[in-house]
């Protein structure tokens, strides 16, 4: 059965069970289903990449839960927007205290992208994925479990291609699958309880890629070296295999009255094997072999692993009632080896100066190499409820050592990849909160020092400020809060300068006069900067590279909720003035009305509006959705 | 005694201590009696399956509240434990919940700190529309703090939050303690990101160093962006470059770039070519 449609294939059946149950049963349970209309105007394809809902029937929601249901004391249906819909959820789970806990899950999403910034590059995806984990013997000394997981992404897509000297379009049809199976237990022996996981995980990806009926021609409309260039066809088969077994343990003790020690290792060894099949023709130019070609045939054969393992110790120590200190050591080893094969015969080639007419074969071996380690010691002191007030503070240390080969990836112009890099943070954070009956306030700073970047972008030097207050009436009939954030991060070394920061100011608040009735708002202003200096690649100039996002964003609604009357309406506005300035407007209303206690009527509008300063991404999308509302 | 007689005399004590059994049942007071939480308590997880006639057994609301027969007996409200604040969360839930099958120790998480943040912050132990047991949907129950991350939602390009079961604790670990050991990773103990971008994982013959090394927020917004994909510049050209610029400082991918010019609009998405960007098996430049 095809995935995509397995999500209308679950709503009927659904439906019908609802309707059954709701019809005989005395078990609670409520579904919404019915039709939605869409109405989009401008640029559809931005309103697919961003939002994404069409027309067509959708099971709203559906929830059954039950106290015992066959041999479980506890069973539970949860499904969400089956049927046209961006995303759709089905969750089941059923247990018995002290037998067993099952638990089911299906969720699908759209993974649409046609944006004008990634003009040719656009795809038409859906992710499907399945999981299922069953527990025996819960609440027991040994909970031996058992998992699968099965996730699947598949669809056609679009994208750019360089071959020849120019860039052709090529259509994909992508068909990816990964599955994870895992097995092992939880355990309680006396002080001890952990956990021990063994699991398989395997990928398998089949792409394959073809000209473009049309797309001959090229992006590039002049010739090159006199001669125009122009493809006849492009066929690309690739297929990756990957399994990845894993391990993953850990094991909490109390050892003494007030001292917790957890351990925990996971180690994973993924190993890739990718094989492609290229086949072109038309009219070429390759300054790598310094010729024209009229056709290029190319098999690549490749293989890559990565090893990794990460443990770690931390100690949990009690001191009083409400001061308990926590310290920690955690390290990590990562190893990445890569080694592909490229075979490319570029055929009936000829010398610039059209002489000496043959086939040309080109062998790339290429290996890539990358180690990673890390370790990190902590330490953190809290005092909870000390009187008003809880105190938290705490350290760190973060050394990094990067060990790079070429090859890792040459992005840009080849060599000068490899290298080691060495970085160490050290990291003080504190927090305090006061909170003296209604009223609370909490700030949060935290602190870090490099002393070098692995990345141009890595800070040396970085702070955080948070402080939030907060203002409640008895019964929370009123709620005010207040919350202030400004973060920066500098790397001043010559030639980066790399200066980044950001504020929020949100205030926010709700009101509920009554139990039936609750206002809520807020409003916020927000402003980020970020400069660092760049080479500009055609003149090889260091230029600052500037960014910022500045604006503001409010929101507010309310919610009416009586007897045979439900509304849920909301209104919110998101203002960006920075480097690329945008206007969001969002409006949503909910309302319901029951006829009787087992049926009513719910109706959704939804309004979008997206507006750039350049008009070709904006859109203005409504939709109206009216459902059916069972309910016992 | 004849076999029949026996037999009907054990019948009749039996009949007689199972109606006595019965009265004495029916006497006893059950704590739905007064309270409709006991009764709601019925569909609750930690009911557990000691469901009676709708109702749970009084043992179920004794494992938080204490001993209530004084409190049965005499009616006063004093007379019973009524947790509350975060030493009340640590009597009561953290006695079970912080030895769950979890890596977390969940009493010393970042949330379990004050009376102002702790379990019954969040949860709602006697009724709940919401798993676990939240005191109202997720979303808005963590931007009732968290507001920062609430206004990033606003923003156009997001993960699509709220829908097939995409919340906040989809990615974060709300027991756990603030910075890296607040996000969840994969069974693998990778990235969660992966966990659903499963095509993303690698590993790769030529990894993108950024990918490889540092992670996915190096380049993208993972809370929401201004910008398509989620990149943390609207111009492609100027991401890139902000890494791959050559300078006295020698860092990762810092090598001398191409000589594209990125003033032509051809040449301002990078990923136009290079379309791998996050690894490629056959294409070192990360072309295919």
């Amino acid at each position: 059965m095809r995935t995509r449609s397995l999500a209308k294939w679950l709503f009927l059946p659904l439906l019908f069970i609802a309707s059954a149950a709701i019809a005989q049963s005395s078990i609670p349970i409520e579904l919404e289903v019915g039709y939605r209309f869409a109405d989009i105007k401008g640029n559809e394809s931005l309103y697919r990449t961003q939002i994404n809902e069409r027309e067509g029937f959708v099971l709203r929601s559906f929830t059954f839960f039950t106290s015992g249901l066959g041999p479980s004391d506890e069973f539970r249906v949860d499904a969400t927007d089956l049927g046209t819909s961006p995303t759709s959820s089905l969750r089941v789970m059923s247990a018995r205290n002290g037998a067993y806990r099952l638990r089911l899950g299906y969720r699908s999403f759209d993974s649409f992208n046609a944006t004008p910034a990634f003009a040719q590059h656009a795809f038409d995806r859906k992710r499907t994925m399945f999981d299922a984990d069953l527990e025996l013997l819960t609440f027991s000394r040994f909970t031996p479990f058992v998992g699968y997981s099965w996730s699947r992404n598949r669809g056609p897509g679009a994208m750019t291609y360089v071959l020849g000297a120019d860039e052709f379009a090529l259509r994909s049809d992508l068909d990816e699958s990964d599955r994870e199976i895992r097995v092992g237990s939880a355990f309680t022996l006396g002080k001890f309880s952990g956990q021990v996981t063994q699991g398989w995980r395997s990928l398998k990806s089949d792409e394959r890629f073809a000209l473009f009926e049309g797309a001959g021609a090229g992006n590039n409309a002049g010739a090159i070296l006199g001669r125009p260039i122009s493809a006849d066809a492009i066929d690309r088969v690739s297929r990756t295999d990957v399994d990845a077994p894993f391990t993953n343990l850990y094991v909490m003790g109390d050892i003494l009255p007030r001292v917790r020690v957890i351990g925990d290792y996971v180690r994973f060894s993924a190993e890739s094997t990718g094989f492609e099949n290229e086949s072109s023709s038309g009219s070429f130019v390759s300054f790598g072999i310094g010729r024209f070609f009229n056709g290029l045939s190319e098999i690549t054969a490749s293989r890559a692993e990565n090893n990794t393992w990460r443990g770690g110790v931390r100690a949990e120590v009690v001191i009083t009632d409400t001061i308990t200190f926590q310290a920690g050591y955690r390290s990590e080893h990562r190893e990445l080896e890569g080694a592909g094969l490229i075979n490319s015969l570029y055929r009936d080639t000829l010398t610039f100066g059209g002489l000496d007419p043959r086939s040309v074969e080109e062998v790339l071996q290429s290996t890539s190499v990358l180690n990673r380690d890390e370790d990190i010691l902590s330490a953190t002191v809290s005092a909870r409820s000390v009187g008003p007030f809880s105190f938290r503070a705490g350290y760190s240390v973060a050394n990094q050592d990067l060990e790079i080969a070429p090859d890792l990836s040459e992005i840009v112009v080849p060599g000068n990849q490899d290298g080691t890099f060495s970085r160490s943070v050290r990291t003080v954070d504190a927090s305090a909160t006061f909170t003296k009956r209604l009223f609370s306030i909490g700030a949060s700073w935290r602190i870090d020092d490099a002393d070098d970047p692995v990345m141009r972008t890595d800070f040396l030097e970085r702070d955080r400020l948070r402080v939030r207050a907060t203002f409640r009436t008895p019964g929370n009939a009123f709620r005010i809060g207040l919350t202030a954030e400004e973060g920066n991060q500098s790397n001043d070394r010559d030639g980066v300068n790399f200066d980044a920061g950001n504020r929020q100011l949100i205030t926010d608040f709700e009101i509920a006069p009554v139990a039936a009735v609750r206002f809520h708002g807020s409003y916020a202003q927000f402003r980020a900067d970020s400069v660092v200096t760049v080479r500009r690649p055609e003149t090889f100039v260091l230029v600052p590279s500037t960014y910022t996002e500045e604006g503001e964003s409010y929101e507010g609604g309310i919610g009416l909720v009586l007897t045979k009357v439900n509304v849920d309406a909301s209104v919110a506005r998101f203002d960006n003035e920075g480097s690329f300035p945008f206007t969001v407007n969002r409006y949503r209303v909910r309302a319901g009305y029951d006829f009787t206690e087992k049926m009513g009527i719910v109706g959704e509008l939804a309004k979008d509006q997206y507006d750039e300063t350049s008009a070709f991404g904006d859109f203005d999308a409504r939709r109206f959705g009216l459902y059916l509302r069972l309910r016992r | 005694m004849s076999t029949k007689h026996l037999t009907i005399a054990v019948a009749a004590l039996l009949l007689l201590l199972g109606a006595a059994a019965w009265a004495q049942e029916e006497a006893t007071a059950r704590c739905g009696d007064c309270h409709d939480q006991a009764k709601a308590f019925a569909h609750n997880p930690h009911a557990r399956g000691q469901v009676v006639k709708g109702d749970v057994e009084n043992a179920v609301c004794e494992s938080c509240h204490g001993d209530a027969t004084e409190h049965m007996q005499t009616g006063d409200k004093e007379k019973i434990s009524v947790p509350r604040g975060r030493k009340g969360a640590d009597e009561t839930c953290a006695m079970c919940h912080d030895l769950t099958s979890d890596k977390r120790s969940h009493k010393m998480g970042f949330h379990a700190s004050s009376d102002a943040v702790n379990c019954l912050s969040c949860h709602s132990v006697h009724k709940s529309e919401q798993e676990p047991l939240l005191a109202k949907n997720q979303l808005a129950l963590c931007s009732t703090c968290h507001t920062q991350a609430a206004s990033f939602r606003n923003r156009p390009y997001t993960h699509k939050m709220g829908r097939a079961g995409m919340t906040c604790s989809t990615c974060h670990e709300p027991h756990g303690r603030p910075g890296k050991e607040n996000l969840k990773a994969t069974a693998a103990g990778e990235v969660v990101c992966v966990g659903c971008h499963t095509d993303k994982r690698g590993p790769y013959v030529f990894a993108h160093g950024g990918a490889a090394v540092g992670e996915c927020t190096n380049c993208h917004e993972a809370h929401g962006s201004s910008n398509q994909r989620q990149l943390k510049r609207a111009n492609v050209a100027q991401l890139c470059l902000e890494c791959h610029s050559p300078t006295a400082t020698h860092t990762l991918g810092s090598q001398p770039p191409s000589f594209h010019n990125v003033t032509t609009a051809r040449y301002q998405n990078c990923t136009t070519c290079h379309v791998a960007i996050h690894g490629s098996h056959r294409s070192p430049q990360l072309l295919k």
